[in-house]
């Protein structure tokens, strides 16, 4: 898959900017901008937090990337797939199937404390759709990678932002064109779960 | 919008009754500038972030050229093409090719205020192309044929049942007033639209030279889907969009959310940096290509005004909006009436440099200089000099309206014949004074005293009090000071004139009066005659350096400002001048703060602990607070003073209407704000208010005159001057 930066640990966060300081603020921040956090000890805590909401959300059909830079994830998802949802992966697949998708599964490079905001790299045409096309997104990503604010984000982007799409989330799609009353979902999801798991394979060698 | 015959006043008239739009306003008024306060909450400082950002913007814009052609080439080396449109002409007709060129029917739009200076969209549908607006309120008006009425909340003028209406009207079957089914209405409708499009256009909320990339800050999401879905995107953006770095973005997104949204950052902030992936179906198979970028830079006046020392400012705007949420004139009038698409303050700015001058003259005027705006605009832009400096270059270039000139120039500037004329109508308005309050006007004046009396005229004027004041100086005085009455406390307010003399030489200050001195001239330069202007400063510097003073005194902030900065900016060009009036302003003080200082020194700056009778309650002047930074002096001062418990007002340093002519032409306009201001008076059960500045008082005097006469406007002066033994 298509990315900015194929390994955004490696080669753009250092121990400095980059470190697991920064949780609590943004937890607080990205709750403050309706985001719903689900924390997670490995992935495969992420994968039973994913089932459980596939059944709450009445799920039929996902589309999710991130499975080809982590075989750990691959297997996440065929995890969840053999529990009987679709879950396609394939960027064709993903792009055919966006429209319809009840849910779709990305990851999150790091997050950013002052603003409860997400990085996203989204180069890919597909890592874009899932998070915009279906009512539901969920972000997995390790909550060891936060910097403090948006001075130090794009400090760590600027060292790898070379070329590409990429971007920060912060809570769903939100409206308040209508009387100033806040709406979620008008064009993008209406909700959005961030899975905040500790301990996560691609996590920087300390 | 932009026609030639507009009847402003009409509109104006139309606007204030418009009870939908006037609730909204003043709601969001009222509860903006909390909201504002809790996003920075988790800003150590918000004074170095703004610093930081007005920085950045301004060496950007002294190397525009340069920083165009590096984010040019950034942007072809990806494989982006870029192109430069002198004027919305050009750029439509460059911008039909390049949808014949790719066989382009349907194209989503995201919010781009550049394509709505060009009137876009209608050009694109003459020329059969399917376009729609993906912003919810933008494709609201859009159905309904309005225009936004602000840069970031664009249908916030209207209610739920209003835009039901519209929704009715574009999908042409019945749609309720709820809320969240219209949006989910929205969602369907446009979902559809974005799924067809072969062509997505979005404005760059900043564009990076260093790498090419284009940045967009949106809540919906549309601007995301618009740049995602569609084989082809158009970026369309003004030159004051580019920025150097990829780290200087940071500068933006720190203050742009919250300042315009109160959010601490937007849903989504998406950053594009040439041709991504792009996956659709061409007949019955998926393919993934690059999807093709097109940059347009659009001049359309605003190379011109990087070079221009002055204007040049208007390249700090972020298109916030927040200089709209916090401008009394806004609220009351909304954005309509501002003509162009940029309304509010810096819209007046944006449309003279961008439209015509002959928009901005409209209404350049509603502009009435009370600097909140530029207490919080981001890029810390000093509206209302770069609308003074609009006006005097439009009197330059058209010339005043004929009786203006007249007054200005015949009466105004020659001492004698204004003073002769204001001694004749302290006479000439005795058959409709009554009391100190002038309670009916001929009739064409009538708008004038509705709701409001004004003051009349002193039957002895201050300057002709001077001898019998004087006997009574100081013998060993400390100070020697200069009073600078202004007009106002000449022929209006004599007696405010008698107290501040009176706590001067309480203080064994030796009190002066130059005959010679004239009006500050504010009124003439507020209407950009700055001729004229000029004439009387000269005047006045050199009837004061005859004085030889240590200070010079002044209890009206307006001539304080005016005789401290304003002078000296008048003389940027004439050196031998810029020395006297430099010398001139470094000697010139305001009442207040000049007391507060001595009274400090001299230990009476204390909290009174005698027990209070009455209730006080302080009106921060505008440009006292905001042209002048004095608001904790006055405060201190009363709180000093025997028989005064001190309480604050709501909104206690929003304009009270006055605003020199202001009041005084839109009527219509500034009686709400007194309005307001009394409302706000009665609500702290205080019954004496005081103010430090004489145009304020002269309107709330009037207003409590008639609405609640047990209320007493006093001057800081005035009331120290009580407390003094006699």
């Amino acid at each position: 898959m298509k990315k900015v930066c194929q390994n955004w640990a490696t080669e753009a966060f250092d121990d400095n900017l980059v470190n697991g300081s920064y949780w609590e603020a943004f937890e607080q921040n990205a709750k403050n901008a309706s985001a719903e956090i689900i924390h997670a000890e490995d992935l495969s805590s992420a994968q039973a937090a994913i089932a459980d909401l596939i059944v709450t959300l009445k799920a039929k059909s996902i589309i999710a990337t991130g499975d080809e830079a982590s075989p750990e994830l691959a297997s996440v998802y065929k995890g969840i797939e053999t529990m009987g949802t679709p879950i396609y992966t394939n960027k064709f697949a993903i792009a055919e199937h966006a429209p319809t998708a009840d849910l779709g599964i990305s990851t999150a490079e790091f997050c950013v404390g002052e603003t409860g905001s997400v990085c996203v790299d989204a180069y890919s045409y597909e890592a874009r759709v899932v998070g915009m096309l279906p009512p539901t997104h969920i972000i997995i990503l390790n909550k060891n990678h936060t910097v403090k604010n948006v001075t130090t984000a794009f400090q760590v982007i600027s060292r790898v932002f070379k070329r590409g799409y990429m971007g920060f989330i912060t809570g769903p799609s939100r409206t308040a064109d209508i009387e100033r009353v806040l709406s979620l979902g008008v064009h993008g999801p209406s909700r959005f779960f961030i899975i905040a798991v500790d301990k996560m394979e691609n996590r920087r060698v300390q | 919008m932009s026609g030639q015959n507009r009847n402003l006043r009409e509109e104006i008239k139309e606007k204030l009754n418009n009870n939908i739009m006037q609730t909204a306003l003043s709601r969001f008024a009222d509860q903006y500038p909390e909201a504002r306060r809790k996003a920075y909450a988790n800003v150590d400082d918000i004074e170095v972030l703004r610093d930081d950002l007005r920085d950045m913007k301004r060496k950007t814009v002294d190397n525009i050229e340069q920083i165009a052609n590096e984010f040019e080439s950034s942007v072809k080396s990806r494989g982006g093409q870029v192109y430069r449109a002198t004027d919305g002409d050009d750029l439509k007709q460059h911008l039909l090719q390049i949808c014949r060129e790719n066989n382009v029917h349907r194209i989503v739009k995201s919010k781009s205020m550049a394509t709505e200076e060009i009137h876009l969209n209608k050009y694109l549908q003459q020329h059969d192309l399917h376009v729609r607006e993906t912003d919810l309120g933008e494709w609201m008006l859009s159905v309904a044929g309005q225009s936004p009425s602000h840069m970031v909340m664009p249908a916030i003028h209207l209610d739920r049942k209003q835009c039901a209406e519209f929704f009715t009207q574009a999908l042409n079957e019945e749609i309720p007033s709820d809320i969240p089914f219209m949006i989910q209405t929205a969602r369907r409708v446009l979902r559809e639209e974005f799924l067809q499009a072969d062509m997505g256009i979005s404005g760059a909320n900043f564009g990076i030279a260093e790498n090419g990339a284009i940045g967009l800050v949106t809540n919906e999401g549309n601007a995301r889907i618009v740049t995602t879905l569609p084989r082809i995107h158009v970026v369309i953006m003004g030159y004051e969009k580019l920025i150097p770095k990829i780290e200087d973005a940071s500068k933006i997104l720190r203050l742009l959310p919250r300042n315009g949204t109160c959010q601490r950052m937007t849903s989504y902030m998406t950053m594009i940096d040439g041709p991504t992936p792009v996956i659709y179906k061409k007949g019955e198979e998926w393919i993934e290509e690059d999807r093709k970028l097109y940059i347009i830079l659009l001049d359309n006046g605003r190379l011109k005004a990087a070079h221009d020392p002055k204007l040049k400012e208007v390249y700090q705007c972020v298109r916030c909006a927040s200089c709209l949420n916090v401008c009394p004139i806004w609220t009351l009038v909304g954005g309509h009436v501002y003509g162009h698409i940029y309304s509010g303050g810096i819209g007046a700015i944006l449309t003279g440099l961008l439209n015509s001058m002959d928009d901005f003259s409209k209404f350049s005027d509603l502009c009435i200089g009370c600097r909140k705006c530029e207490s919080i605009c981001p890029g810390k832009i000093p509206i209302p000099d770069l609308i003074d400096e609009l006006r005097s270059r439009a009197i330059q270039e058209k010339g005043l309206r004929l009786p203006e000139k007249a007054v200005f120039q015949n009466v105004l500037s020659n001492r004698k014949v204004f003073h002769t004329l204001l001694r004749i109508a302290s006479v000439a308005q005795k058959p409709v004074q009554s009391g100190n309050f002038i309670r009916h006007l001929p009739l064409f004046f009538a708008g004038m005293t509705k709701d409001r009396s004004l003051p009349a005229l002193a039957a002895e004027p201050f300057r002709d009090r001077t001898t019998r004041l004087f006997k009574k100086n100081p013998k060993a005085p400390v100070i020697r000071a200069a009073f600078f009455s202004g007009c106002n406390l000449d022929f209006v307010f004599p007696d405010t004139s008698e107290s501040v003399v009176k706590v001067l030489q309480n203080l064994g200050v030796e009190v002066i009066f130059p005959e010679g001195q004239n009006c500050c001239g504010k009124p003439v330069l507020g209407m950009g005659d700055r001729a004229t202007g000029c004439k009387i400063a000269k005047k006045n510097i050199e009837v004061f350096e005859a004085a030889k003073v240590d200070v010079i005194i002044s209890a009206c902030p307006t001539c304080t400002e005016t005789l401290h900065k304003t002078y000296v900016e008048l003389f940027q060009n004439d050196p031998a001048w810029l020395a006297r009036a430099q010398a001139m302003a470094a000697k010139v003080r305001e009442f207040t703060s000049f007391v507060a200082d001595e009274y400090k020194k001299a230990g009476r700056l204390v909290p009174t602990k005698k027990k209070a009778l009455r209730t006080i309650t302080y009106h921060d002047s505008c440009h006292m607070k905001r042209g002048l930074g004095i608001f904790e002096q006055p405060r201190a001062l009363i709180n000093a003073t025997t028989g005064y418990k001190f309480t604050e007002m709501k909104n206690c340093d929003k304009c009270c209407g006055m605003a020199g002519a202001f009041g005084i032409k839109y009527s219509d306009i500034s009686l709400p704000l007194l309005e307001e201001k009394i409302s706000n008076i009665k609500n702290t059960g205080a019954d004496t208010v005081a103010v430090a500045c004489p145009a304020c008082m002269m309107q709330l005097r009037g207003g409590l005159d008639q609405q609640a006469p047990n209320i007493q406007v006093k001057h800081i002066a005035d009331i120290l001057a009580e407390n003094l033994p006699h």
